[in-house]
């Protein structure tokens, strides 16, 4: 097999014992690989109602067809397992897909030691980790590794494996708490943040996963993949917005998010605050900051970050990240212009194992509770929120990741902790199916807006990516819009230019597009950014080259497009069977009633109406019915048949919420 | 006589983000596989700082793994590569060992050894043409080898030595070796 290493390793910790799969080219042709691999597990090995931390929960860790290859941008890894973060309307014990995608070198190795998937079940009787030494597997203890943090953890293995080169994807403290939020981290800073996969990781006593892999990956046309990866390589070298994110990383986004003020600044109470170019800008934090450029796995631009504090109170300190999305809800989400101090957090949450926007959702959330009384010392043990307190965020990240105090309640997530609390407080956390947002108001863009209630595992920018609806990445990729809207939506969307950025128009079919155009990245295992945000790699099918040659499969592109859906609707059917559907795909009220408070989009707030519009076109587009449920002929259409049973069965639990609520 | 027109490969270490762009492009041209092993550039890396350090063969002018070869396998080709010849070669590494910064790496399926040829034949080694965004490595002639790797002291020098604020006569500092 080319391309794939054509295996997937189960772990079953309850038995501590390992079987090898193969992996046929049937199968592989229809999930591909990456998110693919994982979401057909998920769906099928788990059922409605399962604890998500229940042992039988399969925990999933892939890598792409493309992974570990000389295409560019190619080191990515998905971990999928049921998200113990995320819950619907329906109830905080209904539960769905989670995944989570991060970069470092973890699945470029596991695929060098010839496995595309592991899925971990069970669980352990004591603390463990796997050590996969190309085909040989081998389960360990790690009770010394039990409570260390995670740098200080993936050191010791290497050196009691001996090893500097074994790639290690751990969990930290608050993955061992069995915090909500806790993250997967590989190669020291990499990390999977969102729904919660280090909680499953910790709930099977699973401490860490290393990999040694020393066998050298096919192709089946090398020399045509090369020239393939050349010419993807070139485009982005000459791509501004990739010279430009190489530059500054993701904190050049910090200046245009201000501008047009969608940043989440206050718990998403304001989305423009004065003197963030100069605190958080790329430049002035690449020159006070910055020690070096990371960079994950064969990616020329390294938009990675490792900070080291040459002078103040942290000087010494060194660490890798942040990224923009952990700075701005560390940052100006507990409304923090105090840029060491901030930039110290994200490190500290990155060693503890915390999703750093989950963690400083957590945090603003206690802030404007406590603001409005709605939370008291009482509650809290004594703490006093205050905005922009640093101090005492440090204190409580802390208590969350051990579980102390109040941070026992904060660690349940947002959405779980304000129905603890109660008093309404549910009202003011910005989430969508309880995984909260991330830092771009979605009253403004209205693309976004709709891709978080539409997305597969919660509130997430990264399922949709529709970055097309912002002017400059619009105007840079006309060809794509056009691509994706149609001839009729493009003219509409051209018309409303650049006024588009607030109307729903040509958005539903906008991000039915933008989805699966992300899925193809997660799916071959490579980097959204080439074909999200930046101009110059242009879209989806800058990889069907590359994945053509790499593996052989003489398939056309649609094949490709054909799969990313097919892979959204199965996620989607999980949330569906248990009767998570047109109800959860929407935002909380606060986005509905309350108005922006400043910046140039000041007073607009999401139209009732319109939304509802929205919802139908974008199940128009995607062939669902107007429940939000997968129709029969859309799930034979993919070559799903076996969902149809579960979305009847869904579509009960649903209607039956719906009587109950009226 | 040296000749300064021959190209060479030049390391910045401090420009290296560790992302193993050079090692696959290697492997890529030599084997059409991909993993570090079958790379002849290889990057040493200290993760837990954040520290990368390629290492490639620079073809010493008085290369100790020509003289130290006891089957006399290490040979200079016309683009000023010291290689191996695979058909005299023993394998028995010694070249590794006396090389100051070990080089020359083991290749896997033969277990002879082997280093950079600095792909003769391309106007540019496949290592470099993937480090073009980071510059980490760079192909210049000899002459240039040290103004390049001089840039930075020399950029902090130029701080100290620019003309005092008013004048208008400072000096341009930007070009660029790329």
């Amino acid at each position: 097999m080319h391309g794939w290493a054509g295996n997937r390793l189960r772990v079953d910790l309850t038995e501590g014992k390992a079987t090898i799969e193969k992996l046929t080219p049937e199968y592989l042709r229809k999930w591909v690989g990456g998110r693919g691999l994982n979401s057909d597990i998920v769906y099928h090995e788990t059922w409605e109602g399962m604890d998500p931390l229940d042992p039988a929960n399969p925990l999933c860790f892939a890598a792409g067809p493309l992974t570990g290859t000389f295409s560019p941008l190619a080191g990515r890894t998905t971990v999928s397992a049921l998200s113990p973060m995320t819950c619907s309307y329906r109830g905080t014990d209904v539960h769905g897909h989670g995944d989570t995608n991060m970069g470092g070198q973890f699945s470029t190795y596991l695929k060098y030691a010839g496995f595309d998937q592991i899925v971990v079940k069970g669980k352990a009787e004591k603390p463990v980790y796997i050590f996969i030494d190309d085909q040989n597997v081998e389960i360990r203890d790690a009770g010394h590794l039990w409570g260390v943090n995670v740098k200080p953890a993936t050191k010791m293995i290497m050196e009691e494996l001996g090893d500097p080169e074994i790639k290690v994807a751990i969990i930290g403290p608050a993955g061992e708490n069995l915090v909500r939020f806790a993250c997967v981290v590989n190669t020291f800073s990499s990390s999977g943040g969102r729904t919660g996969m280090g909680c499953v990781m910790g709930s099977k006593n699973l401490k860490a996963i290393a990999v040694r892999g020393t066998k050298p990956l096919t192709l089946a046309n090398p020399e045509k993949f090369a020239e393939a990866s050349w010419r993807l390589r070139e485009i982005v070298h000459k791509s501004p917005s990739a010279i430009r994110r190489r530059l500054e990383g993701t904190f050049d986004l910090f200046d245009p998010a201000n501008i047009i003020g969608i940043n989440a600044n206050k718990n998403h109470s304001t989305g423009y605050m004065p003197g963030i170019e100069d605190a958080y800008g790329g430049i002035p934090w690449t020159n006070k900051y910055l020690f070096r450029r990371k960079g994950c796995w064969s990616c020329p631009v390294s938009c990675g970050r490792y900070t080291y504090f040459k002078d103040g109170k942290y000087a010494g300190k060194h660490f890798g990240g942040p990224e923009m999305e952990s700075a701005c809800n560390l940052g100006p989400r507990i409304d923090s212009l105090d840029v060491d101090e901030v930039t110290y957090l994200t490190g500290m949450v990155n060693d503890l194992g915390m999703d750093s926007i989950s963690a400083g959702a957590a945090l603003s959330w206690s802030m404007e509770a406590f603001e409005k009384g709605l939370l008291t010392k009482e509650d809290t043990g004594g703490i006093e929120f205050k905005w922009a307190d640093t101090e005492t965020s440090k204190k409580v990240l802390e208590m969350i990741a051990y579980r102390q105090g109040f941070g026992n309640v904060l660690a349940e997530g947002n959405i779980r902790a304000a129905e603890i609390i109660g008093r309404g407080t549910d009202k003011i956390v910005p989430h969508c199916r309880g995984l909260e947002h991330i830092s771009v108001d979605p009253r403004i863009t209205t693309g976004f807006s709709l891709g978080y209630a539409m997305s597969t595992r919660g509130s997430d920018h990264l399922k949709n990516y529709s970055c097309l609806e912002f002017q400059g990445c619009a105007m840079s990729r006309k060809e794509n819009v056009l691509d994706a809207l149609g001839p009729e939506l493009n003219e509409i969307f051209w018309k409303d230019f650049p006024a588009e950025l607030n109307s729903f128009t040509t958005k539903p079919k906008l991000v039915t597009w933008s989805e699966k155009n992300k899925c193809v990245a997660d799916l071959v295992g490579c980097c959204c950014q080439a074909i999200g945000s930046w101009g110059g790699a242009g879209d989806w099918r800058a990889y069907t080259p590359l994945f053509r040659e790499a593996t052989g499969f003489d398939i056309p592109d649609e094949e490709i497009f054909k799969a990313a859906e097919r892979v959204i609707n199965i996620e989607r059917a999980n949330w569906l069977r248990s009767g998570s559907a047109r109800q959860d795909d929407t935002h909380i009220d606060r986005f509905f009633e309350e108005p922006v408070v400043d910046g140039p989009y000041k007073g607009l707030k999401i139209d009732r109406k319109e939304w509802e519009w929205a919802q139908d076109e974008y199940y128009m587009y995607h062939g669902w019915d107007k429940e939000g449920f997968i129709t029969p002929e859309k799930a034979s259409e993919l070559g799903i048949e076996e969902i149809i049973p579960a979305m009847e069965s869904g579509r009960k639990l649903y209607r039956e919420y719906l009587k109950q609520n009226q | 006589m040296v000749d300064l027109k021959e190209k060479v490969i030049v390391i910045d270490p401090d420009k290296c983000t560790g992302c193993h762009s050079c090692e696959m492009a290697c492997s890529m041209k030599n084997f059409g596989k991909n993993h570090p092993y079958y790379s002849r550039i290889r990057i040493n890396e200290f993760r837990d700082v954040n520290t990368f350090i390629p290492v490639t063969c620079q073809a010493c002018e008085d290369a100790s793994c020509v003289k130290v070869c006891p089957m006399g396998a290490r040979y200079r080709k016309e683009n000023g590569a010291i290689v191996t010849n695979e058909d005299v070669c023993i394998g028995c590494r010694a070249c590794v060992y006396a090389c100051h910064s070990g080089a020359p790496v083991i290749n896997p399926e033969t277990g002879k050894t082997m280093s950079c040829d600095k792909c003769a034949g391309e106007e540019k080694p496949w290592c470099v043409r993937a480090c073009t965004m980071q510059q980490a490595l760079q192909y210049v002639p000899k002459y240039m080898v040290s103004s390049v790797s001089g840039k930075k002291f020399a950029w902090e020098l130029k701080e100290e030595y620019k003309p005092k604020a008013g004048k208008d006569d400072e000096p341009q500092f930007n070009f660029s070796f790329a």
